[in-house]
């Protein structure tokens, strides 16, 4: 990891004394901790710019076939669980919430409070996959897959629906819209229980929460791009 | 963690240089939060009025006040370097771009294409827009109670 290599070539420097001392999270390139700080931020910034484009394809695509088959996105919305959309809506939202407060607890220095609102963000990503997996064996079993694949068995459909032969272009849209948000609930439980162990090594104070606050900017990305999916698959008429 | 000489030295510069990030209540975060829960309420409620193309106009608005509230005080961007804030509204900017021209290509072409006698599908003759013919009546949910109606428009099973 890059930051112990910095800290030991700052340990050198501060041989040179002269009243000009570097924090041990201050890397040798940075001339002060505001400046490495506003430096991670845009650059993460620039990433989760990066990160929105990306899913704007998946937007636009969805846009398109919504644009050529309204009927059908609308009929084939019905066989989605409103109930656990918005259930991990909620979850999800109150996950940027402890992810926050996690920043604000790094921020004052309370190091028990961060460890704490970072293990209720974990516990949530966790309880937005589980969810989603349930989700995702009733779209198998009721054999709703995207394309070709797509072979809907009256059984498993929800009672009184009907869903289009043509639907399978709205499977194929839901299952990479929600599977790429869902690897990054993945990856953002990965970032997350890093950043635990790293507070729990102590690494971060009222002075040093950088990585902190830029893994709280991600999850808070993957609950931005959930916001605009719950409305746009799930409520569809 | 820093050594006490360490911390004496820092406490020297009294943070000129240090960061100062704006730190707001616990109770507002709960607010913001409080706010994102109702505004979901809403979304869900209003998909059950029909409103025909005003339901998605509807849906995006709302989801665009939620994503509002979240980069603005959850992210930090009202406190927050303006930069980062630019770089968020010129991603928006190119997201928007994208949108429009893609979408106007395909709600519009065809009547170039049929204007210039052209089609989406050369192989069937299929008008624009384009994409796929219904070949299949649609796939029925199997009625409530009745096990034993012949399944004629599903699908074998596998």
């Amino acid at each position: 990891m890059s930051s112990a290599d910095a800290t030991a070539s700052a340990g050198h420097d501060d041989a040179h004394g002269g009243g000009h001392d570097h924090p041990k999270f201050l890397q040798h390139q940075f001339d002060t901790p505001a400046q490495q700080f506003d430096a991670a931020k845009i650059g993460m910034w620039a990433f989760l710019g990066q990160e929105l484009l990306f899913f704007s394809g998946l937007f636009v695509a969805y846009g398109i076939f919504r644009s050529w088959y309204p009927e059908m996105f609308s009929q084939a919305s019905h066989q989605l669980n409103r109930v656990m959309g918005a259930g991990n809506t909620i979850v999800l939202l109150f996950s940027s919430l402890t992810a926050a407060l996690a920043v604000r607890s790094a921020q004052t220095g309370n190091k028990a409070a961060t460890s704490r609102f970072l293990l209720i963000t974990i516990g949530c990503a966790f309880i937005f996959l589980i969810v989603k997996y349930f989700e995702y064996v009733h779209k198998f079993e009721a054999g709703l897959l995207p394309a070709h694949y797509f072979h809907p068995h009256r059984d498993h459909l929800v009672p009184g629906t009907a869903v289009p032969d043509n639907a399978g272009s709205f499977f194929a849209i839901y299952f990479m819209m929600t599977g790429v948000h869902g690897v990054h609930v993945l990856v953002g439980i990965g970032v997350l229980i890093w950043m635990w162990r790293r507070n729990e090594r102590g690494e971060f104070s009222a002075k040093y929460f950088t990585p902190i606050d830029l893994v709280a900017l991600y999850w808070h990305l993957v609950d931005l791009v959930w916001i605009y999916l719950f409305p746009l698959l799930y409520l569809i008429d | 963690m820093s050594h006490p000489e360490h911390i004496a030295a820092d406490q020297e510069h009294e943070g000129q240089y240090d960061v100062h990030a704006h730190i707001s209540p616990v109770g507002f975060y709960v607010f913001i939060l409080g706010t994102l829960m109702i505004l979901t309420l809403l979304t869900v409620g209003v998909s059950y009025i029909h409103l025909g193309r005003l339901n998605l106009v509807v849906a995006v608005v709302i989801a665009s006040i939620k994503a509002a509230l979240v980069v603005t005080f959850f992210m930090h961007l009202k406190y927050d370097n303006k930069f980062n804030a630019l770089i968020l509204v010129v991603t928006l900017l190119f997201i928007g771009v994208f949108f429009a021209y893609v979408m106007n290509d395909t709600e519009h072409r065809a009547e170039i294409d049929l204007e210039q006698g052209g089609k989406i599908l050369p192989a069937t003759g299929a008008e624009a827009p384009g994409g796929f013919e219904h070949h299949h009546a649609p796939f029925r949910a199997k009625p409530a109670g009745d096990g034993h109606e012949p399944s004629h428009d599903a699908p074998a099973h596998h």
